[in-house]
């Protein structure tokens, strides 16, 4: 398994966001994650790429809410759930964050070098931006703009794009199509399937199952930070239950 | 008259868009309201006035010796001070409110409140259109500008500037991009202040010293950050030029009217606030989850 969860359990004050949580997502695969709002799909990402951590760092210093994390994360067999967010990210594990989020007052091409802010070689960062261009043609012809000024759709490319300088081996997406018009995301969803086909695993969180279920090669269903099943999309969409309480089809 | 306003402005502006910028800068990566960042700009003053009269040494190495010094000092006091209370805006404020005392009163201690002064680097003036300026004033102004650019070159065009950049813009996502964002806030903490550390090198041989001299740049410093937004680099930028020549327009052109300089100010910094909260250029910061 190139990334392993086990027995993770996620606490913010006292409410259990992540429940006695086991998973994992081989090479090669395009795993999905789905279910309702609220039942910790988000907060399962930050925990595997090291934010809960930080967050936890941090509002330990504010006296604000009291986080806890139990349990392993195993990432290319190496345990990375004590190593810092920032240091993660080195092992080819990057997180393509919920909303989006480009730096906006940064150029599209300024985003980008900052998603390849690791990488040394300036060679290489000018092939990986080559090949993010080829992904994404529009980011190269709005390489000057401001990134807020990009539409909905181009800011999730920007978003992905920069995910992709950094080289990932595991890229986790959070929720790309949520609040986009129907065509830039059906764009979207042919670009991530662009990107499997690249070699490189993705993790992809998301709301819109119907489409998830045809790309993906396994799927886990999560409510109320448990894993209720996990399987093939046909399989989960014949159980009558968990289309109906848990994917509302 | 009007070449002594637009020396003086531009002279002045420089000065305080150095400081201003480097108040913004740490701001805007950290969250961090440094009170104490004019403080340190006097402390690279009085470095600078040790290095001429008690160690003989010539200020062409004492004025970058003290800049360094003072980033340095302020990296040491961040790591102390302010690092472990961080995510506590208040209590970062109160402490950097502390620290700009102790060094206020350290130097009361060291040197009393006497007037200091270091003689000019390069005697001589030049006339242009009548008035005298000296060289003095005019390598203040070079220095400063330089420096100014710089910090530009810094932001824009390195990969440090980048990290700054990012981090201020949105830190949990600079760290998903492999940033340390704890380091950054420390390596702006020396940067910002080692621009108050120019800032101070520049006038020390224009202004007298004595240990109140960074209350006036800190009050002329907040009300340019007001007017130019919080946070905002290029409202710093802007916002140094508009205070220093609204200061040296009163200063000349009102009739004894040099005791309104802080008044001025204050004055813009109120209108700000009550028509246009967020300044110039200002940031509506976003909330972080």
């Amino acid at each position: 398994m190139l990334l392993e969860v086990a027995n993770l359990m996620v606490w913010y004050d006292r409410a259990l966001l992540i429940n006695d949580l086991s998973m994992g997502v081989d090479t090669g695969e395009l795993v999905s994650l789905v279910g309702p709002n609220g039942a910790g799909k988000s907060t399962l990402l930050r925990a595997i790429t090291g934010l809960v951590a930080w967050e936890r760092e941090i509002t330990r210093r504010s006296a604000g809410e009291d986080i806890t994390l139990k349990g392993t994360v195993t990432f290319n067999g190496e345990r990375i759930h004590q190593i810092p967010a920032h240091e993660i990210v080195k092992r080819g594990l990057i997180h393509c964050p919920e909303r989006r989020r480009p730096f906006r007052e940064m150029t599209v091409l300024e985003n980008l070098h900052a998603g390849a802010y690791l990488i040394k070689d300036k060679n290489e960062i000018l092939e990986n931006l080559k090949q993010v261009y080829e992904l994404f043609p529009i980011l190269k012809s709005r390489s000057r703009q401001i990134s807020g000024t990009l539409s909905g759709g181009e800011q999730q490319m920007l978003a992905i794009g920069r995910a992709l300088m950094s080289e990932p081996k595991l890229l986790c997406i959070d929720e790309p199509s949520t609040g986009l018009a129907p065509i830039p995301r059906a764009e979207v969803f042919d670009k991530i399937a662009a990107i499997r086909k690249l070699g490189i695993t993705i993790l992809l969180v998301e709301q819109e199952v119907s489409t998830v279920f045809k790309m993906a090669s396994r799927n886990y269903v999560l409510s109320s930070g448990k894993i209720i099943a996990e399987g093939l999309g046909d399989q989960l969409l014949q159980d009558e239950v968990i289309r109906k309480t848990y994917l509302g089809l | 008259m009007i070449q002594n306003i637009i020396i003086n402005g531009l002279i002045n502006g420089s000065i305080y868009a150095l400081l201003a910028i480097g108040f913004s800068l740490i701001f805007g990566v950290a969250r961090i309201v440094n009170i104490a960042h004019t403080a340190f700009y006097m402390l690279a003053a009085y470095f600078i006035y040790v290095g001429f009269h008690y160690l003989g040494m010539s200020p062409y190495i004492s004025m970058p010796l003290s800049v360094l010094a003072v980033g340095l000092l302020s990296i040491i006091c961040y790591k102390i001070f302010i690092q472990p209370i961080r995510e506590h805006e208040a209590a970062v404020l109160i402490a950097t409110i502390a620290l700009a005392m102790v060094i206020q009163e350290a130097l009361l201690i060291a040197f009393g409140g006497h007037y200091l002064g270091v003689p000019p680097l390069v005697s001589g003036y030049a006339t242009i259109a009548g008035v005298k300026v000296t060289y003095q004033h005019f390598l203040a102004l070079s220095v400063a500008v330089l420096a100014l650019f710089g910090v530009w070159i810094l932001l824009m065009k390195t990969k440090l500037g980048l990290a700054l950049r990012s981090t201020a813009q949105d830190r949990e996502v600079a760290n998903l991009m492999g940033m340390n964002e704890a380091r950054v806030a420390m390596v702006t903490m020396g940067i910002s202040v080692m621009m108050a550390g120019i800032a101070g090198a520049v006038v020390v041989p224009l202004y007298v010293l004595d240990p109140h001299m960074w209350m006036h740049p800190l009050i002329m410093m907040l009300a340019i950050v007001v007017l130019g937004g919080l946070g905002s680099i290029k409202g710093s930028f802007v916002g140094a030029y508009i205070m220093a020549f609204a200061e040296v327009l009163v200063v000349f052109l009102i009739p004894m009217g040099a005791f309104l300089k802080g008044s001025v100010a204050l004055s813009i910094m109120i209108l700000v606030l009550l028509i246009r909260p967020e300044g110039l250029f200002g940031v509506a910061f976003e909330e972080e989850r």
